[in-house]
């Protein structure tokens, strides 16, 4: 009993102490000057509990507090900015777009343990808003002529129908990707008919489920074309189409995170090599780097985290001849192996959004007319989605990612309204920008190691369709540095070598 | 002993007033002549009792191979750091030496005390060279985790042997182990007592360390410089066998009955930590692991409390030191050349390191207790002293071995054979310094099997 009264005692001597919610209330109005009442018009709490849920609330804060400081969690005495990356991983992938998140995937997924080789994938943007890949029209086709192409297209198609399975993790949403499979459709003139069936065969002998089609046949199929000009026609069947490529970004960065890969916001502006001389075999002293480690400065900020590192991944997209730069490839003697730069440069192109009630229905394939033309539906709304590739000379301005209106109406429209009749009466609703990630040497991917650097591997060039090929380039790229070889797809035809011996491999009717 | 402890003091101060450029090669130099004198204490002329004696350090045969050791290990440390310190400034890389060689001086002291108040004194002030160059020289953000967890664990441990000490100091008015070990046995029964059992021995398991205890070693030996490891799995455990040796005498015969849990925790924690070798991807994490399995040997042949336990454990704790610390020697001229402990990200060494795969061969060869190296005398006789005593033991000592031969070659094969990956294929050769390292661990060891009285103390 006194026991009570002592505690008593302690609350009314606390209450002077510790000024409670009630009392301070209770003082603002005196203060006010108003009409005060000593009463408040809360329906009476007597004082104790007030004391008691506050205790509660102390002891768990401070109970927070003692977890917080035990081994187990994550606090530190010393408070560092969290976004910056650790100091030393195994591989760093510079370059957050679809193909670095595959490769990361693919990279965690082969180990199955959370604990294995750390991963790091570093993006400047977190935002995309210069990014190729969210910026893409998101097809996917098998309809190349090297079979290279063809097999890593039908292998990344068979990734994404079953992409639940690879990608799905557990207790969150399923990934809808929106995958069409409306198929693309090629369109062929008198002159490059003769590609179009050699191309056909390879796609075949590869598995790709293609027919040709004659202009007859094409317009029983498709009524809404106008076949002027057309000489053969090149369908897919199956495993073509377009998808959300923004859903697929995700789906690898959600599980690439849970699988423990580590993502930092951040530009890599600078490498710490080691560099020792080599002779070639014409007797030339070439200079062999290694990277030691990345330096990665935060955005918007002067602080940075040199990140050590065993291998470094160059998935940087458009910017990616940028990155080697800092590497010192392209900046030796003209005639020596540093002399020759990476060819991969950022092209812009444009994406046109025109609605057209009166337009192709639901059927509509991803058309490519010989011209350069292309358009697919997008959504069903009577919306479609326009470009087409502008010539060699006159390739716009990469500086920024502004829409020239008139190439839609000097170029596009004219060859599109051609075409498809009924765009004579389209209205184009909205327009964006991307890049190409384009090698300028013969327009295919890198994928491998330049001779120069030792633990540097390339895995881009795309232009223009990294995204279809990243489910397969990613595993093919995990193989390459985990297995030291191509296990599953030989990608050895995309190393830098070609661009060395200038011996390009060129692909036929690209747009 | 005087004689190796004063060149030590002073190796500090010449590692403070050496001029840069000869910085690394005279300390060498200098450790290198004081482990060759070293090695006049394993001459022993009293074939079971104290040599050197002082009136506070003495060398006996079971002392002795600890101590030239603990000697040898300075240059082996020394030549080991040079690369990897070399980029920091001045004054960070004296100071580096300097903890180095205090370590050495602490653990001479300790190997060396008479008094087991100085040898547990000792025996803390070996922790604080130890968490510095973890915590300050270590490669990532969890050496600040792995120093707590080192420092913490063994002083928690340590704490109630500093209270049973000084119960024993109150119950027979000394420590000296030069009179204890004339005591009669303790009239040891009451639960107090047990609790003054367990007390004298957990700062030990804890330091060795046994299975359940062990979380602290592979954080350590991971984030460590590559002489924090070395000095970590070669000496630092084996205090924690020596300590349990040298107290083993005082507690009978409470021992037979109360060591049961222990030595089953020993057995186990083999096989435990042998399969957590067979999954680790990082390779010193696996060289951690497997000190613990070793040592988890160690730590049952001493609880058996035999003449050929002891024998056993004397000999597997010297050939581990040296095995240990060559495989961490390996693995950091892997991470000096890749920058990565990861073993899928650096394999197939064997073609482009040839002569690393050797020694490679030699220390994995030794890991596995191959015979004639002392590792395995050692193995064998704690199985056999441990099969005396219990049949069933073999069952769990067999498996371990096996498992231990299994993640050897494990991890031979892992970074030796295999395809070797694109981005290691332009790599420094192996330095004269790296084969010197190696011929200077692994020589002893196979020098030991022509000679091995040194080694198996007092079974003279």
């Amino acid at each position: 009993m006194s026991a009570w009264r002592r505690v008593h005692a302690k609350l009314r001597a606390l209450r002077g102490v510790v000024p409670s919610a009630r009392d301070t209330h209770r003082h603002t109005w005196t203060v006010d000057g108003s009409l005060t009442l000593c009463r408040s018009f809360s329906t009476g709490r007597p004082a104790q509990n007030d004391f008691f849920k506050d205790l509660e609330a102390q002891l768990a804060a401070a109970r927070k507090k003692m977890v917080d400081a035990l081994p187990g969690s994550s606090w530190t005495p010393l408070q560092v900015n969290p976004n910056l990356p650790p100091e030393r991983v195994d591989i760093v992938i510079v370059g957050g777009g679809v193909v670095g998140w595959s490769i990361a995937y693919w990279l965690k997924q082969r180990d199955g343990m959370r604990e294995g080789h750390r991963v790091l994938v570093v993006e400047k943007d977190p935002t995309y808003s210069q990014a190729s890949t969210v910026l893409s029209a998101g097809g996917i086709r098998q309809q190349f002529s090297l079979l290279e192409n063809i097999q890593l297209s039908l292998a990344s198609a068979e990734f994404l129908r079953n992409i639940n399975v690879q990608l799905g993790v557990l207790n969150e949403d399923p990934i809808d990707l929106q995958f069409n499979h409306s198929g693309y459709l090629f369109l062929a003139n008198e002159a490059v008919a003769h590609i179009m069936e050699e191309n056909y065969n390879i796609q075949r002998h590869a598995g790709a489920k293609v027919s040709l089609l004659s202009p007859k046949r094409l317009k029983e199929k498709f009524p809404w074309i106008n076949t002027d000009g057309v000489a053969l026609a090149s369908y897919g069947l199956e495993n073509e189409g377009w998808f959300d490529p923004w859903t697929l970004l995700n789906a690898f960065k959600r599980k690439a995170l849970s699988l423990g890969v580590i993502q930092c916001c951040g530009e890599v502006t600078d490498f710490t090599c080691s560099k020792k001389y080599m002779m070639t075999a014409d007797g030339d002293l070439e200079p062999v780097k290694r990277i030691k480690s990345v330096k990665v400065q935060m955005p918007n900020s002067l602080e940075y985290q040199p990140v050590e590192c065993a291998v470094v991944v160059n998935a940087a997209g458009a910017f990616s001849g940028k990155l080697t730069e800092m590497l010192g490839i392209g900046s030796g003697p003209k005639d020596s192996i540093a002399g020759v730069p990476l060819p991969v440069e950022p092209r812009k192109r444009y994406v046109y959004v025109a609605h057209c009630p009166e337009g192709p229905g639901l059927d509509t394939p991803f058309l490519i007319d010989y011209s350069g033309v292309y358009f697919r539906r997008e959504g069903l709304g009577g919306n479609y989605i326009a470009g087409a590739s502008p010539e060699e000379e006159e390739e716009p301005d990469v500086s920024n990612l502004e829409v020239d209106h008139q190439f839609f109406e000097e170029k596009v429209w004219p060859a599109l309204a051609n075409r498809v009749p009924a765009f004579e009466k389209l209205k184009v609703t909205s327009a964006w920008a991307g890049f190409y990630d384009y090698n300028t040497f013969d327009q295919n991917c890198i994928i491998g190691t330049h001779p120069l650097i030792s633990n540097m591997y390339f895995a881009t060039g795309f232009s223009g369709h990294g995204l279809q090929h990243s489910p397969a380039v990613g595993c093919a790229v995990a193989e390459l540095i985990l297995d030291g070889g191509f296990q599953t797809f030989d990608l050895s035809a995309f190393g830098f070598k070609r661009i060395l011996d200038q011996e390009p491999i060129l692909e036929r009717n690209i747009v | 002993m005087l004689k190796i402890l004063i060149p030590s003091i002073f190796l500090v101060l010449t590692a403070w007033t050496t001029p840069k450029k000869q910085l690394w090669s005279t300390t060498l130099a200098y450790s290198l002549i004081i482990a060759l004198i070293s090695l006049s204490w394993l001459v022993n002329p009293t074939e079971t009792g104290w040599s050197f004696l002082g009136p506070h350090m003495a060398t006996d045969p079971l002392s002795t191979p600890l101590l030239v050791l603990t000697c040898w290990l300075l240059p082996l440390m020394i030549l080991a750091s040079q690369n990897h310190i070399s980029p920091e400034p001045e004054n960070r890389q004296r100071m580096y030496i300097t903890l180095l060689t205090s370590l050495q001086i602490f653990l001479i002291m300790a190997f060396g005390a008479t008094e087991m108040f100085m040898f547990y004194v000792m025996f803390e002030a070996t922790l604080i060279p130890t968490l510095i160059i973890i915590t300050r020289w270590g490669n990532q953000a969890e050496r600040l985790n792995a120093g707590t967890y080192f420092l913490f664990y063994t002083l928690a441990g340590s704490l109630p042997l500093l209270v049973a000490l000084l119960l024993l100091q109150n119950s027979t008015g000394t420590l000296s182990l030069l009179t204890l070990q004339f005591c009669p046995p303790f009239p040891l029964s009451s639960y107090a007592d047990k609790m003054w059992w367990a007390g004298c021995l957990i700062a030990f398991l804890v330091k060795m360390p046994l299975y359940g205890a062990h979380l602290w070693l592979p954080k350590a030996h991971v984030e460590a410089p590559i002489a924090g490891s070395m000095v970590l799995a070669a000496v630092l455990l084996k205090l924690g066998g020596y300590g349990m040796m040298r107290m083993m005498m005082l507690l009978e015969p409470l021992t037979k009955e109360l060591s049961y849990p222990f030595i089953i925790f020993a057995l186990w924690g083999i096989i435990m930590t042998g399969s957590i070798c067979l999954r680790q991807t990082d390779l010193k994490s696996l060289i951690a692991y497997s000190s613990v399995s070793h040592m988890g040997l160690v730590a049952a042949g001493i609880l058996i409390q035999t003449p050929w336990g002891f024998s056993g454990a004397l000999i597997l704790m010297i050939a581990h030191g040296l095995t240990s610390s060559a495989l961490f020697c390996l693995a950091n001229t892997n991470y000096e050349r890749t920058h990565s402990r990861t073993m899928v990200l650096a394999r197939g060494l064997q073609m482009a390191l040839p002569l690393m795969t050797s020694w490679w061969f030699i220390a994995s060869l030794a890991n596995l207790a191959l015979p004639p190296l002392p590792n395995l005398m050692g193995e064998l006789m704690i199985i056999s002293s441990l099969f005396n005593w219990s049949w069933w033991t073999l069952t769990l000592t067999g498996i371990g071995t096996l498992i231990t031969a299994a993640y050897s070659l494990y991890m031979f094969l892992m970074t030796q054979r295999g395809p070797l990956p694109k981005h290691i294929i332009a790599l420094d050769p192996s330095h004269s310094r790296e084969h010197l390292l190696l011929a200077l661990h692994l020589l002893p060891l196979l020098l030991l099997i022509l000679k091995p009285e040194i080694i198996w103390g007092w079974t003279a």
